[in-house]
């Protein structure tokens, strides 16, 4: 039981983005993905995530090859992801934008729910209510009636995860859900990351700061380049020479 | 403002139930009807347009295939028309799907200009089928069967149509399909991430759209009484689109009020008549450059002034053992 | 024979038309990737200009084709102005669709009550008589200034220094802007030459569409019917798609009669989409996510 890249190949011109790159996240952990900028981890998690299309390579959940599968099918199959920079709904309320991501669980068809049947009705609420619990869970109690347009940075942020959690998934990739956060907010998607691992999801984090990646995850994956350059628990990797020189080192230095 | 709207739907439906007694004169009472009627097709074409954000300005296509569904099978054949009114609204689903299969997976461009000449290609045809269609010269429309064979009982098949068509949009548009077609509208990312298959969800509202027009077809024929080519010109489904953006998009009282306001506006005042489809394309402009949310949203923004809504800065502060209830529950 | 000679002859005038508005879209495309609503009513313009300047104030025809091109230049350039600038800052790509579409819409209903909605015959420019048949300038016309236009296009964009600006700019907007190119100077110059292409264009091929304020909204459809044939963004393409679609219509009106038009060219668009979704002579879009 696991999501599974499986030496992943993906060239944009003539540019090689990824090279043979394998990656597995269990259900249950937090594995983190660093790397400097363009080493290819928005790549990856596209990859994993179905947007795009690997040249060689497959990618596996639970035992299914999903290589070929579209964005939906993947999300159908129990695999949520959250965006670089938010991208909600600015149109409808907080609570719409989460109970998008109950989609994957509305059997009513278009006719019975313009006809208001009472099994689309039951199933609306329901929808709804999970949606609410998630917001309230995530600390998003306040906001449920605003227009999602309206709220902050670091609501958006959390909002986009509960959608993602909405989703029943068992596996969910957030691709850089600090960035812009204060302190204190990073702390608190630290407790909302934790408790997503504990309930037996597992959690996909790209991100860039680093001292929160190796406080949080289990294991860390570190890619350069295209190619994983160290993979293994927080402290090995946060001593390995070469994560040192290309990343650590080198955004110290730039910092 | 959440007080007030069950007050304001009530006052609403008051009013359009005793029209035929406080309109002023049978003109007011045909006018009430055209408004109706053309609401059938455009409450459907909603949610094309206002929630899926695919830009059709062919519609009125698909209005005339209804109508001269309803007006052969009814006139000519003698098909009751019940009947003929369920097959038009059957045609113009079928042509909906016929059109939406290759078209709706086109950029919006692309999208818009299929629809654009579909609606020629149905001028063309209703001039080439001569032995169907009456060809140029037109057919004559029968009239619904009593009570509905009057001024005042056609108002209220017309209207309780329209009022059909608002119950069924509106639910589909506050459930889990309204929020889907806004996501592709507003961001196909997001669609596809949380599972929404794009291009059949577009489909299926496309279709649902087609009926609508087709029902609203065999009405406003049996309306007109008679039609020709002529009656139903391009420019017609450009106002229906226009009905739409101004009203706002995603909202269904906002080209509720549209199409009401544009359609009554035109007759009421003369010189507007004059300018005919300039005079839309204008409110067009104007609205897409000073307010591209549509006045709907303009209104709502000026009732939010007098009553500002507190929505002051709570910082995020998760509640861990209640999210993880939440999902505990989700997973179980 | 001879009526398929005249057909098809007039096939590939009408079709150089097509290529011609596909032309002007390209011109605007490039700069600003924007499909315009308006482009089919550029040539309009110059049709019904034309014809004003000629009739009614009784200029001579090399003038009234210069204000012809004048007039078309500018309503390009209000065009970028009033319905592109604005609303590409807001980057919602339906937006610029609609605004193009309410120009598109009040210029063509501005030209009908002003100009009135009946077809005006266009005076010939060229003393010839009419038994020329399918020698007639109606014909050739069109034919010339839409391959004049495809060569002046070329040599603009290889050999002159504002051409180069374009062509960097279609490349690359954001590089473009980085390097200091004035890009919104060099998108309202794309437009006002793209409404001198196209009012040329109807110019030179009024006699054959009539001086009528409804050409526009063909002109939008099957020019971007051509344009879509012959690949979005390519020149020669545009020219081949006009062709092909000129040709095709002339033939089926020939042999199956003038009332499926409409509909034959909008097949030939929905089959080069299927098979061929870049076009005949455009590249495949490589657009990640």
């Amino acid at each position: 039981m696991s999501l599974e890249a499986r030496e992943v190949s993906k060239r944009f011109g003539g540019i090689a983005a990824l090279s043979e790159v394998s990656l597995a996240l269990e259900p249950g952990e937090v594995h983190g993905l660093i790397g400097p900028n363009g080493s290819g981890k928005t790549t990856l998690l596209n990859l994993l995530s179905g947007y795009y299309r690997a040249d060689a390579g497959g990618i596996v959940l639970d035992d299914e090859d999903l290589t070929l599968a579209t964005v939906q099918r993947r999300a159908f199959k129990g695999l949520a992801r959250t965006f670089q920079k938010p991208r909600l709904l600015p149109a409808l309320s907080v609570l719409d934008n989460a109970a998008l991501g109950g989609w994957r669980d509305c059997s009513a068809g278009f006719l019975a729910s313009s006809a208001a049947l009472p099994r689309a009705r039951r199933e609306d609420r329901m929808l709804r209510g999970r949606a609410e619990e998630l917001l309230h869970g995530v600390g998003l109690g306040h906001a449920i009636g605003r227009r999602a347009g309206n709220l902050e940075h670091a609501e958006q942020r959390f909002l986009e995860i509960a959608r993602g959690l909405a989703m029943r998934p068992r596996y969910i990739l957030l691709d850089e859900p600090a960035g812009g956060l204060t302190p204190a907010e990073i702390r608190h998607l630290g407790g909302v990351i934790r408790t997503m691992r504990d309930c037996g999801i597992g959690v996909l984090l790209v991100e860039h700061h680093t001292d929160f990646v190796f406080r949080i995850c289990d294991r860390v994956t570190t890619l350069d380049l295209g190619r994983i350059i160290a993979h293994g628990a927080p402290d090995a990797v946060r001593r390995n020479p070469d994560v040192i020189r290309v990343y650590l080192g080198g955004s110290h230095a730039a910092a | 403002m959440k007080h007030s709207r069950p007050a304001l739907l009530a006052a609403l439906l008051f009013a359009a139930a005793t029209l035929p007694w406080w309109a002023g004169n049978q003109y007011q009472l045909h006018l009430a009807t055209l408004i109706s009627a053309y609401w059938v097709l455009i409450g459907g074409l909603n949610l094309v347009v206002g929630y899926a954000g695919q830009l059709s300005i062919g519609h009125v296509g698909l209005l005339a295939i209804g109508a001269y569904c309803f007006a052969i099978l009814a006139g000519a054949h003698g098909v009751h028309p019940a009947l003929a009114v369920a097959a038009a609204g059957a045609l113009c689903g079928l042509c909906g799907l016929l059109l939406g299969l290759p078209s709706l997976r086109l950029p919006g461009f692309y999208f818009a200009m299929a629809t654009a000449a579909f609606s020629l290609i149905v001028t063309e045809m209703s001039l080439a089928l001569g032995g169907l269609t009456g060809g140029g010269v037109g057919i004559a429309v029968p009239a619904f069967p009593p009570p509905f064979d009057t001024p005042q009982g056609f108002y209220y098949l017309c209207a309780g149509a329209a009022l059909l068509v608002t119950w069924l949009t509106g639910n589909a548009a506050r459930g889990t399909w309204g929020r889907g077609l806004i996501a592709i509208r507003d961001s196909q990312v997001t669609a596809q991430a949380v599972g929404v298959p794009v291009f059949r969800a577009k489909l299926v509202a496309f279709v649902a759209s087609g009926i609508a027009a087709g029902l609203a077809g065999a009405l406003f024929g049996a309306l007109q009484s008679y039609i020709t080519p002529d009656t139903f010109p391009f420019d017609l489904g450009l106002f229906f689109f226009v009905c739409i953006i101004i009203g706002g998009r995603g909202s269904i009282v906002g080209p509720f009020v549209g199409t009401a306001v544009l359609t009554a506006l035109p007759e009421l005042v003369a010189p507007l008549a004059k300018l005919g489809t300039f005079f839309y394309g204008l409110l067009l402009l104007v609205v897409v450059l000073l307010v591209p949310e549509g006045i709907g949203r303009l209104v709502e923004a000026a009732i939010r002034r007098f009553r500002p809504a507190r929505e002051e800065s709570v910082p995020v502060r998760p509640d861990l053992a209640r999210l993880a209830a939440a999902i505990r529950e989700g997973r179980g | 024979m001879d009526g398929l000679l005249i057909a098809i002859v007039s096939g590939v005038a009408n079709g150089a038309v097509y290529g011609a508005t596909a032309l002007a879209y390209n011109a605007m495309f490039s700069t600003s990737k924007v499909l315009s609503v308006t482009t089919g009513h550029l040539a309009m313009l110059g049709g019904v200009f034309g014809a004003w300047f000629i009739t009614a104030l009784g200029v001579p025809a090399w003038l009234a084709l210069a204000l012809a091109i004048a007039v078309g230049a500018l309503f390009g350039l209000l065009t970028e102005l009033i319905a592109i600038r604005r609303v590409l800052a807001r980057s919602d790509e339906h937006l610029w669709l609609l605004s193009t579409l309410a120009l598109a819409t009040m210029v063509s209903q501005a030209v009908g009550l002003w100009w009135g909605t009946e077809p005006k015959p266009f005076p010939r420019l060229i003393a010839q008589d009419d038994t020329a048949g399918p020698l007639d300038q109606k014909y050739w016309l069109p034919v010339l200034v839409a391959l004049l236009l495809a060569g002046l296009l070329e040599l603009f964009y290889r050999r002159t220094l504002y051409g180069k600006l374009f062509v960097a700019m279609s490349e690359d907007a954001f590089a473009a802007r980085a390097r200091g190119i004035p890009t919104d100077l060099v998108r309202a110059a794309s437009y006002a030459l793209a409404g001198a292409m196209g009012a040329l264009a109807g110019f030179a091929a009024a006699q054959l569409t009539f001086a009528y304020f409804a050409i526009g909204l063909t002109l939008t459809l099957n020019g971007f019917i051509a344009l879509a044939v012959g690949g979005l963004g390519s020149n020669p393409g545009a020219l081949v798609g006009g062709l092909v679609l000129g040709v095709l219509s002339a033939v089926t009106t020939y042999f199956i009669g003038g009332e499926f038009q409409q509909t034959v060219a909008v097949g030939l668009l929905m089959i080069v989409l299927l098979v061929r979704p870049q076009g005949l002579f455009g590249h495949p879009d490589v657009r990640p996510v």
